[in-house]
């Protein structure tokens, strides 16, 4: 059970990066970067290294996507 | 036809990425495990900390933790420089006032939850990057949601410069303990530091000051990080 969610969790996560990549949006890429980051922790967690986790889930999927907004909106990235 | 240029080269990098992780896979019995079994039989005596993450985070590689530290201070010093800082105004929007409500409700426990991570770094999952972006975190919601009053920003920004020196020499400060007992830069248990019952809060020797150090850097500089991006000039 547990290998059928950790398949399931991984082409999501593939999928999510290659939304990452190809979004037309920089803000639909951070919202995918986000997403990402999400699915990579349970990953993370069913490997079962939660410092890792935790550190991604704060790092990756929290200030990160404030950062890159903000900017995004700074530069005028935003179509 | 730029565009289709960069994805077929994204695609033929992650091709090539894929290969070299499939091949390091196939490879995996070759690796020595040697230092890393050292460091499962011998870190909690060592080092007095049971999470060995924060065991070699914080004692076996404490200046490679020291030089991340300063990575973010330096990244934190030069977009303060970039930025602008004459007319300044801050993003303002507005919301519904559940928002606000269910904020006020979250941001003490964001906080305890932050300083828990800090102060029990060295007995369960966490630290003080981990604790200092937490804490980062919150600033970053109060600033969206509720704003910044504007005459109070200098104040607030001189607070967190300080507190960001704080912990930047305060984690020089507290390597140089080893030094001066004749042992090497933050030394700490082959220092002779009492390291105390493992699985104790009081315990690890030099470990928790070190995560109370990282976290009050990190948290003040990513916090100024935003600070100096959200600025908007007119």
């Amino acid at each position: 059970m547990m290998q059928i969610i950790l398949y399931i969790l991984l082409v999501f996560t593939l999928f999510s990066a290659a939304v990452v990549v190809f979004a037309d949006n920089l803000v639909n890429s951070v919202i995918g970067l986000s997403i990402f980051s999400s699915s990579l922790v349970v990953i993370f967690l069913i490997f079962q290294a939660p410092d890792v986790a935790l550190t991604e889930i704060v790092i990756g999927s929290g200030i990160t996507t404030g950062l890159f907004i903000v900017t995004i909106d700074k530069t005028g990235g935003r179509r | 036809m730029k565009d289709l240029y960069s994805k077929v080269i994204i695609i033929i990098f992650a091709i090539l990425l894929a290969i070299t992780l499939i091949n390091i896979g196939q490879s995996a019995e070759m690796v020595d495990y040697k230092i890393s079994n050292y460091y499962i039989r011998q870190g909690v005596e060592d080092t007095g900390s049971i999470n060995l993450v924060t065991a070699i985070l914080f004692d076996y590689r404490a200046f490679d933790t020291l030089g991340e530290a300063t990575v973010i201070f330096i990244a934190a010093s030069i977009i303060s420089l970039l930025t602008k800082r004459s007319t300044s105004s801050i993003v303002y929007n507005n919301f519904s006032p559940l928002v606000y409500q269910n904020i006020s409700f979250i941001v003490p426990f964001l906080y305890i939850f932050g300083f828990y991570l800090i102060f029990y770094g060295h007995l369960s999952p966490g630290g003080g990057f981990t604790g200092g972006v937490v804490l980062a975190t919150i600033f970053v919601l109060l600033t969206i949601t509720f704003g910044v009053r504007r005459t109070r920003e200098r104040e607030v920004l001189k607070i967190k410069s300080l507190l960001e020196n704080i912990g930047m020499a305060g984690f020089i400060f507290i390597g140089l303990v080893g030094v001066l007992l004749g042992y090497n830069f933050l030394a700490n248990g082959q220092a002779g530091l009492y390291l105390g019952e493992p699985g104790k809060l009081i315990s690890a020797g030099t470990i928790p000051g070190l995560n109370l150090m990282t976290g009050i850097k990190v948290g003040a500089s990513l916090s100024i990080i935003f600070n100096c991006l959200v600025r908007e000039v007119k």
